[in-house]
């Protein structure tokens, strides 16, 4: 599964950048720069296109702050599909990114990512990504079964 | 620097890190990072950026080994067919910067160097080149300018990344073939190499110097050409209409077996419409047609047929190629791989009709083959093909599958 994003700089408003000390995360590849989104950060965040904004929102339940969500970043499209997330109100979001990231390899991302927006028991905001099973290149490229759920895009 | 002694001489384009730079022009996100190109499913890299270079990646190693020395590699998709609208776009503005241009391969040229302006220098005229190509189409290319094709073809190698130099003077030449050795020479490795040794001859500029006739006896006549060449004696010249091919064959595994005649059929259609591409690319029509199958319990059958008149026609390789399909076809075996085989292959040229032809039937065939290729180009390989292909949805519902390797010319295989 994808454990982290990279995001061209330039896709975020400075707003938002400056609100939540994003420059930390800030890495230099070469060429543009990129803020970076890992599940493994301290206090794993994803940017969420949410009512034509970009907002900035916890990513998954890693350390159990909510005791009603799963305990994980991720979601099966199979588990919504079959009625998994129906009551908790779950509406689908997209997560803009210029990069996913599995284990070690950076790819390329046209679009972004599925994702599912949640509120839990405090009423914060919680994403999750969606993942599906890899395709044939995605296995062979990242060595894992599962993969995001892209935007428009199938690789 | 040697200049323009002489107004015309070879040159030899080769663009730099292509499939990469290739992904640049409708990326511009990638450019100065460090970018993979992704070959064989995904496990191998088949082109890499300098950024990756720098970081010890080699062509056509496993990603798992190049993600170590380069944390930070962004790996892409392989796109065979943007690479080629590309190369096409190359070779367009080659063909107006100079009289004679060879299509070498995928991302290399060779062309008959002449000044891009009323008493312009060759070294001049070789930046004027590189910098028209990476206006207009975006790539990145390294040119070099001499006397024969081996020698431009070191000089640009020599001149990489985003160079142009043109080394007319056989003192420069000379102190340019010394710093190189041998096998970079494009025929001489491994073997040919070994043989050279016991004679001192390590860099290019010793083979250059030694005696004809001993290279003759080495390396035989394909040797002698190289020395003539090395020596700034054009021996090879630039091709621009490459010979007829013998014959042109498109086919391949079928992933799985298959023993319904109905996917057989399909994957025979598949193949037709690909030959018929490079049929069309070739300006050729075939003569004779052979369809072979391969069974997975070893066996194997063939069909060939000669056509009434030479073509590249659907219709008409469609009627050809079913019958030689019933000839290569075993009931209930199962099929693994299939080729289809054009030989006899003429240069296509307005002809007259065959005696059993109407000119309305073939000029409607014509018109639809024309809108056929128009729609593909615009839309995407196989965007529009027979319906007789539908057994093999997934085959197509896969955009990798658009472009298999081996419809690449020229290029290495992954
Ligand atoms: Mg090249």
């Amino acid at each position: 599964m994808c454990l982290g994003i990279s995001l061209a700089r330039t896709e975020l408003p400075l707003e938002l950048i400056a609100r939540h000390g994003l420059d930390r995360c800030a890495h230099a590849r070469g060429g543009e720069k990129e803020i970076q989104f890992l599940f493994r950060d301290r206090d794993p965040r994803l940017p969420v296109w949410q009512d034509g904004q970009l907002q900035i929102m916890r990513w998954g339940n890693s350390h159990g702050q909510s005791r009603l969500l799963p305990r994980t970043g991720w979601t099966w499209q199979e588990t919504i599909d079959s009625g998994g997330w129906k009551n908790l109100d779950a509406v689908p979001v997209d997560i803009p990114a210029s990069l996913g990231f599995e284990r070690g390899v950076w790819y390329r991302i046209r679009q972004g990512i599925r994702g599912l927006l949640v509120l839990d028991e405090q009423n914060s905001h919680v994403v999750y990504m969606i993942c599906e099973p890899s395709t044939h290149y995605y296995r062979v490229m990242t060595r894992s079964d599962r993969m995001p759920m892209l935007i428009d895009e199938q690789i | 620097m040697g200049n323009s002694r002489r107004d015309t001489a070879i040159g030899h384009l080769d663009a730099d890190c292509f499939y990469v730079s290739a992904e640049r022009v409708r990326d511009p996100f990638l450019c100065g990072k460090p970018v993979g190109v992704l070959g064989n499913q995904g496990a191998c890299v088949i082109a890499k950026s300098y950024e990756m270079k720098a970081a010890g990646v080699k062509t056509g190693m496993p990603i798992w080994e190049a993600m170590k020395l380069c944390p930070g590699g962004i790996y892409i998709k392989r796109d065979f067919r943007w690479y080629e609208v590309l190369s096409r776009r190359m070779l367009e503005v080659m063909r107006t910067c100079s009289p004679r241009v060879e299509y070498y391969s995928i991302d290399e040229f060779f062309f008959q160097a002449v000044p891009q302006s009323p008493g312009m220098s060759l070294q001049d005229s070789a930046l004027a080149i590189r910098d028209r190509v990476a206006q207009e189409v975006g790539v990145p290319a390294t040119i070099g300018i001499a006397r024969s094709r081996t020698l431009a073809k070191l000089i640009s190698d020599s001149a990489k990344p985003f160079g142009a130099l043109a080394v007319l003077d056989p003192e420069a030449e000379a102190s340019l073939l010394a710093e190189r050795p041998v096998s970079e020479i494009t025929g001489i490795s491994g073997q040919r190499e070994k043989r050279l040794l016991p004679w001192g001859i390590r860099t290019c500029l010793d083979l250059a110097r030694a005696d004809r006739r001993l290279v003759r006896s080495l390396l035989t006549s394909s040797g002698e050409t190289l020395w003539w060449e090395l020596n700034g004696e054009p021996a090879q010249p630039i091709r621009a209409n490459r010979p007829l091919h013998k014959a042109i064959s498109r086919g391949g595994s079928f992933g799985e077996t298959a023993v319904d005649p109905a996917v057989l059929y399909a994957w025979l259609v598949r193949n037709i419409e690909r030959l018929i591409e490079e049929l069309h690319y070739h300006e050729t029509l075939v003569g004779r047609l052979s369809v072979w199958v391969g069974y997975n319990d070893g066996r194997s059958g063939i069909g060939q047929t000669t056509l009434a008149v030479p073509t590249d026609r659907f219709d008409q390789l469609v009627e050809a190629a079913r019958s030689c399909l019933r000839t290569a076809w075993i009931p209930r075996a199962a099929a693994q791989r299939m080729h289809l085989i054009a030989e006899n292959l003429h240069k296509r040229e307005p002809r007259p009709l065959g005696l059993f032809e109407s000119a309305t039937e073939h000029n409607r065939a014509e018109a639809v083959a024309k809108v056929k290729r128009q729609v593909n180009d615009r839309i995407g390989r196989f965007a529009l093909r027979s319906a007789a292909t539908l057994p093999l949805k997934s085959i197509y519902k896969d955009t990798s599958n658009g472009y298999d390797i081996c419809d690449i010319r020229g290029k290495t295989c992954f």
